[in-house]
């Protein structure tokens, strides 16, 4: 069975507050234990891995690190029509090199594969250095995004129309 | 970008579709090309000096976190160059297993590359997503067929990006033959999918041109294979060399408009490396459906338009989807995953075909396994002179272009190359000032 709910998260643990999708990723693992109807995916950012990551879910959250000048720690969902709320200088969410997030959403709108339903949770971070760790205010932001993410999961109606069969949130490795 | 009396001056200040960051400045005086340069900012990634003092078992899992479009290539030839210093032969399965992780990556390297960066040139659009717009069932096929590369890289190499899963002497862990019947149902799939992308390819419109008298094709040559993993370096002119040899004939150094180093020849002549130069001197050893429809699609061993390198790459893309075909389907798992080697003091040379290009790792080792020493020749930078050369051959046919089409045809151009900035430095922004 195709999970019908995937959660994306994309960053890079390594420039310090970027780290903040993986972080909430693994805190959501921890909350919503054994749920077969839940895919959970690491990613780079690479658009065509993230459009191809959620084929068959209608419904979809992408996690990520955002910069749009409020205070760190800050949590932003959005639907991924207005993804550009979440980024002041119109590049973070662009990509570097070649296609960002808001590149992915558009492909995945042009070719039809966009979910029916597609939010982006954004922390707001606050350290981008090089590094592992998250700052105090981003940790503590993930937790809360974390727990806000499982409650939205749990209760949301793709989950309560479909049957329950055992198993564990199903981890990719997609990094 | 600017237009001024006597003066042209264009600029793009971040070239797209390409992987990196970098720029492109073209002078032209009274109406004359006077220099052509690939500007090279993003900053120098000193990975040679973070391998020195690391256990010699470590390059394949840090090169690989070089490129995010090549890692695989960078791990093949830091496992080559490594066992050739330990006196290390791999099985041949073990071999096999590495081939085919390797067609993964450039199924994925080449169709990414097709698809979303230099297609759109070809078909007038802006991007590979304002083409899929008109060239929807195209960019669908294209992306299930990047989605098979990166399938095999997950399944041999342990995930899709920088794979965990490839060490010294072979692998921590050889799939399981029911993981290979899986890619080999999809494997068929896919080889119909690319040779149809070869088809589409072969339609597009190729700017008239060829690259400068004198340049030399240099790509890696096996005595039964098409190279990824070749053994002996060749080029249109007579080299033939071990990987042993290969500082001897070839150097790097530092241009003042570049923060990656610039390849060159020793003996002199610029030289081109990537899909146009492996076809050149390998066409021979191409699978047969990609032999057949390199034929069928009107490609020949003597083509040196700089412009069908996207056909080319099509061409590799039916050789990779056939023979990692061939090899899951005679998959049967190893009896073991690696080679054992214990460490010596030694040096050692390795190369592989990168997507783009040769790609050479040195090491030397001490008796206690550490990395007193590391080089790394990745292709972009051996192809930077090529790309400035060929542009002003190009340029210099083209002066009577408007700024815009002109800007738009060196970019075409250069894409030409695939270039990987992040590698070459470990590239664009582009600008022609006309006074």
């Amino acid at each position: 069975m195709t999970p019908p709910v995937t959660v994306v998260a994309i960053g890079n643990p390594y420039r310090s507050d970027d780290g903040a999708g993986a972080a909430v990723l693994a805190r959501l693992a921890a909350l919503l234990g054994e749920e077969p109807r839940v895919r959970l995916v690491e990613l780079d950012g690479e658009p065509v891995r993230m459009v191809q990551s959620w084929e068959g879910s209608t419904a979809v959250w992408i996690i990520d690190c955002v910069r749009s000048g409020r205070p760190p720690g800050s949590i932003h969902e959005v639907d991924a029509a207005r993804l550009g709320e979440l980024d002041d200088q119109g590049a973070r969410l662009g990509g570097g090199h070649l296609l960002g997030l808001a590149d992915a959403v558009e492909l995945a709108r042009v070719i039809g594969a966009l979910p029916p339903e597609l939010r982006v949770v954004g922390i707001e971070g606050e350290c981008f250095d090089f590094g592992v760790g998250l700052t105090e205010v981003v940790d503590q932001a993930c937790s809360q995004a974390a727990s806000n993410l499982a409650a939205s999961i749990r209760a949301h109606p793709t989950l309560a129309t479909v049957n329950k069969c055992g198993g564990g949130a199903h981890r990719g490795a997609c990094r | 970008m600017t237009h001024e009396h006597r003066a042209r001056r264009f600029g793009v200040e971040a070239l797209t579709r390409v992987e990196g960051e970098g720029g492109l400045i073209i002078e032209v005086h009274d109406g004359e090309l006077a220099d052509v340069k690939l500007r090279i900012f993003e900053p120098p990634r000193f990975f040679e000096a973070f391998l020195r003092g690391r256990a010699h078992t470590e390059p394949p899992d840090i090169t690989a976190r070089i490129c995010g479009i090549c890692p695989v290539a960078y791990q093949m030839s830091a496992c080559q160059a490594i066992e050739s210093a330990l006196g290390v032969e791999i099985d041949p399965a073990l071999r096999d297993l590495r081939h085919l992780l390797y067609c993964g990556e450039w199924i994925e390297s080449h169709v990414l590359h097709i698809h979303l960066l230099h297609a759109p040139d070809f078909l007038g659009y802006p991007s590979g997503i304002a083409m899929a717009v008109d060239h929807r069932d195209e960019v669908q096929r294209g992306l299930q067929l990047k989605k098979i590369g990166n399938r095999i890289v997950e399944v041999i190499g342990g995930r899709a990006v920088h794979p965990v899963n490839i060490r010294i002497g072979g692998f921590y862990r050889v799939p399981s033959a029911a993981e290979m019947a899986d890619l080999a149902t999809e494997l068929n799939r896919a080889l119909n999918a690319s040779l149809e992308v070869a088809r589409w390819v072969a339609g597009f419109a190729f700017p008239d041109h060829t690259l400068p008298d004198g340049t030399a094709l240099v790509a890696l040559r096996h005595p039964t294979e098409y190279p990824m993993l070749g053994n002996r370096l060749v080029s249109t002119d007579g080299l033939d060399i071990t990987p042993e040899q290969f500082l001897d004939h070839f150097d790097e150094e530092h241009v003042e408009h570049s923060t990656a180093l610039h390849g060159r020849r020793l003996a002199g002549g610029d030289y081109m490396l990537g899909p146009l130069a492996r076809f050149a001197l390998n066409h021979d050893h191409l699978a047969p459906q990609a032999a057949a429809v390199a034929a069928e699609v009107g490609l020949g061993p003597s083509e040196r338009n700089p412009f069908r390198s996207i056909l080319v790459r099509a061409i590799e893309t039916v050789h990779a989807c056939e023979t990692a075909l061939s090899i899951a389907l005679t998959y049967r798992p190893p009896e073991r995953s690696f080679v054992p080697s214990e460490a010596r003091a030694s040096v050692g040379c390795g190369w592989t075909e990168a997507p783009r290009g040769l790609l050479f790792h040195r090491y030397e080792i001490d008796d206690a396994g550490v990395i007193g020493d590391a080089r790394i020749v990745p292709p972009t930078s051996q192809n930077q002179p090529v790309i400035e050369h060929d542009l002003m051959h190009l340029i210099e046919h083209s002066l009577h272009l408007d700024d815009a089409a002109l800007e738009a045809l060196c970019e075409q151009a250069v894409r030409n190359y695939d270039p990987c900035i992040s590698c070459a430095t470990h590239f664009l922004d582009m600008r022609v000032h006309r006074t």
